[in-house]
């Protein structure tokens, strides 16, 4: 027999596009538009994985990528579904979880000892005697999981898009498409999502009739109309995983994440089919009816060659006319129910002679070669309950139609409630928000007519919220009075094997032993037993465990609940979440002057700056280098990334009074001063220098990293203050360098000739503006590395000229550019404290000897009170210098401790080897007692060898400021 | 290889080593120095698809403070009725109103504005605060009829032609960096400006071209942009 059936069946293949393909090293031909189970199946090839547990062969369940026994590894790839991964031409595709072969798994000899791994056997069995867990943990660290990484993966490229829409329309079956066309005839601008190739859901597959024409039918009418509607945007191969706040709907498609933002969602999920629980229920061969279907319509390929049928509900019946049209033999239908309600579709199979025995089970499944052989059918003599004996049935395809639980991962994560009437074992979902819709079977219609008036109804819904419509809202669809779900489609079996869970290979004995172990709390049976946290996240299980749960608690399904359907509601890649991730890099204008003179560059945040010039291999030797020739010579160093604030108005002055600590009225035009920030709570917090370039006009500079929480700090309080200032953060408007060293007045006299830059006219923290070759510049004469110093500021767009004329300039000099590195050392030797790196979040002025840059004069500034409290207090600690004597002795790290005994009493900021005191000098805090120069502390460093240093005065070099001020 | 080279001047793009790198033209207009067109003889066309271009070198200013609406109207300037929308010049230059206290003021592709000289030479009136967008942000322009379609996938705000008009503007986050996104159609070419701090003008420069690539989207020089008016 060909194993593929003609056209019309297989919608989704190409039967003129053959590719070839690979399970198991093993060849295989499919057809395009094959997912990698369909074309197993269609070469009669079932068995597609093991268990996670038992190692039990399993197969094709629902064919609709909703479990986890079609779970393969691509090459890179593992854990793939085949019933929805496509194959393509030589792909290689491989099973998982086995040990020997796929065929042959050693590991399925675990399941010979089920009995000694119960419910909760790891919580029971590790916990002593003490250490055990130890030896245990690595030989099961090793069975755990599933698939093999690919470590020298490189990653794809995943990236991200957002969509608007009127109105996202989730699932593209009737009601979806019907909800989406009437959306959409209103004038909205639709998205239809539907995470399979073509539209139609269960159209596609399902028989509504019994002649088998409708959905087929119905589905060409609805997408024409969709075709021919522009305001509908169809997105196929798509799923929206999740629904967060506002209608933030993540729709992952192939390797794109779009984030889209609705008005209004319409949720026409559908309905997850449910297995029949019973003895081997997982063999290969025993499948949902719907997924025979969807192998017969969609794939063109024959489940099996002779069914049986489970069923609860009238769809097994239309199920069984698709298998006998599509040339299976049906056996029997085996009818859970006593009575069956006439309908057109049992009338039709009794006319074509098909057996049918009511009030009957499948007690058991039987396997021959990894595969289903046989069913053992009995009489069903209460609900769960069968008779002693049965009938054996001979069958290489079982088909299970009990019933469905609604799709409501979406819904419940919106804040939706999932209701379940015990009477009529029919689910009802409530409480959704106003902006979103719910129609056909995710809300329990199974009428194809109900569903497309529900579907109707919920647009009219939500075109009238966006004013869209103004049409009468219809009344409520009046649901069917017979549900298709059975109550109690679960037989126990006395050798057990009857699986609630697929995923973690769990039984009905499992779930009644968790409740019975005290946890009967649907949420902690969850836990307990981990029923429902495999990758299908019960999407088969809850149900039947909600209904085990209850009946072993004697409460009903309906006061049991399911667990919480949490996203994503499918798995998703990593590269999804971490794909085109945008990290701003922030670089100056001379940032490739740099990259030209050879500078290892380091982020400080956003920012690309230099840490030193010249090989990284030499990198202490560059170092020092470049602080010699700014103590000697001249050097030049980009300090763009500074922090660059205007505050202007006629109350500049005072707002910086209230600001800062230091004393700012009076504050001479020209000049520069000190600027201290301390928060409420008095801590240091930045620092910077305040430029008065008029009364109305300040030029504040800030810290690299703080210059943004100063600007905020600053709008924030003058808020409060309402002071008649403007603060504009100009931090990158700016290109500056400082250019330092004691023939730094001689290089820039050269390029500066409308500033007088005598040290009489332009004394140490001056402030002028004037013209660097040519450039307008603001120039500041600071001493951050202790050295004559000017600070250049520019516009950004001019600083790689200003960099190259300043070069130049200093060539007689022998100027050469110095990095942060050296700036660092050079500071450090000055004393001066960088915020954040000799500061932590307890630092108060007094304690990193900046007092002195606090007015006490001032009636208010931030931080005031508390300092004025904290000077009242006894000091308990105090930044002081130190250096290192012993030539030999290893150079601290930040943060290495500094000790008494064993007792930590403070740890080191700072620490360099200084090139002009030629030897180790750092910052640390200590407590009191030995802030005294001469004091010795004692300094764990790494490896726990303790360093003797020797505390002296700040600064290291220079300490009458002279060279500063030359 | 142009005669004219960006290092002539002392204003230089971030960008300029990039343009040479893609073979770009330059042009010199009263000192500054912009790419006039990169050597494909289909630049206009792509253009019209999707194009960007580097505005940068031309002037541009800004002014804030409770006293600049008025003072800035003294001078002759339009100003647009509601914040977040622009309006053409007379002197085919464009302002923008950030909000009711700050304005921007943009320059026309041929730098012959004679608006943003005159403003930055007068002095400010009281409560006015000149700002200097000239250097805190770099200008580029998103020119086509994809354009819309590719900002989907670096900007959270729907800027598709019938939800954000001509002459609107949208103060946002493109690829995480703050920006000015301004609408100023060229002809009936849709034509977004983007003014984003200059620091990280080469990552949304890398950041435009890599969104771009999907939809063939290339840079263009000004002169491209100057026929689409």
């Amino acid at each position: 027999m060909n194993p593929r059936l003609p056209a019309p069946y297989g919608s989704l293949i190409n039967r003129d596009a053959p590719l070839d393909f690979s399970f198991e090293r093993k060849s295989y031909q499919g057809f395009a538009g094959d997912s990698i189970a369909s074309a197993l199946a269609a070469n009669r090839h079932w068995l597609l994985s093991r268990s996670f547990k038992y190692h039990r062969p399993r197969g094709a369940l629902t064919m609709a990528g909703q479990d986890a026994n079609t779970m393969v590894q691509l090459p890179s790839n593992p854990n793939a579904l085949a019933d929805r991964e496509l194959i393509s031409h030589k792909l290689d595709v491989m099973g998982q979880n086995y040990s020997g072969s796929l065929r042959t798994d050693r590991g399925a000899l675990l399941g010979l000892f089920s009995r000694f791994l119960p419910v909760g056997f790891y919580y029971k069995a590790f916990f002593k005697p003490r250490g055990i867990w130890e030896k245990w943990a690595p030989l099961i660290r090793k069975k755990a999981g599933l698939g093999v990484i690919d470590q020298q993966l490189q990653p794809d490229y995943y990236d991200k898009q957002y969509k608007f829409f009127d109105v996202v329309v989730v699932g593209a079956g009737p009601a979806g498409m019907q909800a989406a066309l009437e959306s959409a005839v209103e004038g909205c601008e639709v998205l239809l999502v539907d995470e399979n190739p073509i539209l139609g859901g269960s159209l596609n597959y399902t028989r509504f009739d019994a002649e088998g024409v409708r959905g087929r039918q119905l589905r060409e009418q609805l997408t024409k109309k969709i075709a021919a509607n522009s305001n509908i945007t169809c997105m196929t191969d798509a799923v929206c995983n999740a629904w967060f706040a506002d209608n933030w709907l993540p729709i992952i498609r192939h390797k794109r994440l779009y984030k889209v933002r609705a008005k209004q969602t319409i949720l026409c999920t559908g309905a997850l089919e449910q297995q029949a629980v019973f003895h081997n229920n997982d063999l290969p061969g025993v499948m949902m009816s719907s997924a025979a279907q969807r192998l017969i319509h969609l794939y063109a390929v024959r489940p099996g060659q002779a069914a049986v049928i489970v069923t609860g509900n009238n769809d097994g019946y239309a199920n069984a006319l698709d298998l006998l049209d599509a040339g299976v033999e049906v056996k029997v239908i085996v009818d859970l129910r006593e009575a069956p309600s006439q309908s057109a579709m049992i009338d039709a199979v009794v006319a074509r002679g098909i057996r049918i025995e009511t009030g009957y089970a499948v007690y058991e499944a039987q396997k021959a070669r990894n595969h289903l052989s046989a069913v053992q059918i009995r009489k069903i003599t209460s609900p769960g309950i069968c008779a002693d004996s049965g009938e054996v049935i001979s069958c290489d395809l079982l088909c299970m139609a009990v019933g469905y639980t609604p799709t409501y991962q979406l819904v419940c994560q919106a804040g939706g409630q999932l209701s379940y009437d015990d009477d009529s074992a029919i689910f009802t979902l409530s409480n959704c928000p106003a902006v979103m819709q719910i129609a056909g079977s995710v809300n329990s219609h199974w009428d194809l007519d109900a569903c497309l008036a529900e579907a109707s109804r919920a647009a009219i819904i939500a075109t009238n919220a966006l004013g869209l419509s103004h049409t009468e809202e219809p009344a409520q669809i009046a649901r069917e009075s017979v549900s298709p779900n059975h109550p109690w489609p679960i037989f126990a079996h006395s050798g057990g094997k009857e699986f609630v869970d697929y995923d973690e290979d769990l039984t009905i004995a499992d779930i009644i032993n968790a409740t019975r172990d005290g946890y009967e709390h649907i949420q902690l049976v969850k836990r307990y037993s981990t029923c429902g946290m495999g990758p299908s996240q019960g999407r088969h299980s809850a149900l039947a465990a909600a209904r085990l749960v209850a009946a072993a608690t004697n409460r009903t399904v309906a006061k049991t609940g399911v667990t919480t359907a949490r996203p994503p509601f499918a798995p998703e890649h990593l590269g999804h979440s971490a794909g085109r991730s945008f990290y701003p890099a922030r670089r100056s204008n001379m940032h490739y002057r740099h990259l030209e003179a050879g500078a290892q560059m380091l982020q400080a945040g956003a920012w690309y700056r230099p840490a030193f010039y010249g090989s990284a291999n030499n990198s202490q030797q560059c170092i020092n280098q470049e602080v010699s020739n700014v103590r000697n010579n001249v050097g030049l160093v980009d300090v763009s990334t500074l922090g660059g604030i205007e505050v202007r108005g006629a109350d500049a002055a005072e707002f910086l009074n209230r600001f800062y600590t230091f004393g700012f009225v009076k504050q001479p035009v020209g000049k520069a001063r000190y600027a201290l920030l301390t928060n409420e709570g008095g801590v240091v917090i930045d620092d910077g220098v305040a430029c008065r370039f008029s009364d109305d006009h300040y030029y504040v500079t800030a810290t690299t990293g703080g210059v943004d929480r100063v600007y905020q700090s600053m709008l924030k309080w003058n808020a409060q203050w309402r002071l008649d200032i403007d603060i504009a953060n100009v931090t990158s408007a700016y290109c500056g360098v400082n250019i330092a060293g004691p023939r730094a007045r001689q290089v820039l006299a050269k390029l500066c000739t409308d500033v007088d830059l005598s040290a009489e006219s332009f004394p140490y923290m001056g402030v002028r503006q004037g013209t660097v070759s040519g450039i307008a510049a603001r120039l500041i004469r600071v001493g951050f590395v202790g050295e004559l110093g000017y600070e250049i500021h520019v516009p950004q767009h001019c600083g790689e000229a200003l960099w190259d004329a300043l070069m130049e300039a200093g060539q007689e000099q022998g100027i050469r550019p110095f990095g942060i590195e050296a700036q660092r050392v050079l500071r450090l030797e000055k004393g001066h404290i960088i915020i954040g790196q000799d500061t932590d979040a307890m630092s108060n002025p007094m304690e990193v000897q900046m007092g002195w840059a606090v007015s006490r004069k001032k009636p208010f500034f931030v931080g005031g009170r508390t300092i004025s409290e904290l000077e009242k207090k006894r000091q308990l600690r105090s930044l002081v210098g130190f250096v290192i004597n012993d030539p030999r002795a290893p150079i601290p790290k930040e943060s290495h401790l500094v000790l008494e005994g064993e007792q930590m009493t403070g740890r080191v900021t700072s620490c360099n080897y200084s090139p002009t005191l030629q030897k180790p000098i750092g910052l640390a805090y200590v407590n009191l007692e030995n802030t005294q120069p001469g004091s010795r502390i004692i300094i764990k460093s790494t490896g726990g060898v303790r360093i003797t240093a020797e505390v002296v005065p700040l600064p290291f070099y220079d300490p009458d400021a002279l060279r500063q001020e030359l | 290889m142009s005669s004219i080279t960006p290092t002539q001047v002392t204003r230089r793009s971030q960008l300029y080593r990039r343009h040479s790198e893609l073979g770009a033209e330059f042009e010199e207009n009263n000192g500054l120095i912009l790419v006039k067109a990169y050597g494909s003889e289909t630049e206009l066309a792509q253009a019209k698809e999707l194009g960007l271009a580097d505005l940068s070198t031309l002037p541009r200013t800004g002014f804030k403070g409770a006293g600049a609406p008025d003072w800035v109207t003294a001078q002759g300037v339009t100003l647009p009725r509601q914040p977040n929308t622009c309006a053409v010049q007379s002197d085919a230059g464009l302002v923008a109103k950030l909000s009711y206290q700050e304005l921007l003021v943009l320059s026309d592709l041929n730098a012959t504005s004679s608006m943003i000289e005159k403003l930055n030479q007068c002095s400010v009136g009281e409560q006015t605060y000149a700002l200097p967008r000239a250097d805190s942000h770099c200008w580029l322009a998103v020119t086509g009829s994809q354009a819309a379609e590719m900002f989907s996938k670096i900007c959270a705000v729907d800027l598709r032609a019938h939800k954000f008009a001509n002459a609107e503007v949208a103060q946002t986050s493109v690829a995480k960096a703050n920006s000015i996104v301004i609408r100023h159609d060229l002809g009936s070419t849709q034509c977004f400006y983007i003014l984003t701090d200059v620091s990280a003008t080469e990552f949304l420069w890398d950041c435009l071209l890599d969104a771009m690539a999907e939809y063939q989207g290339k840079p263009v020089g000004i002169e491209a942009l100057r026929a689409l008016v």
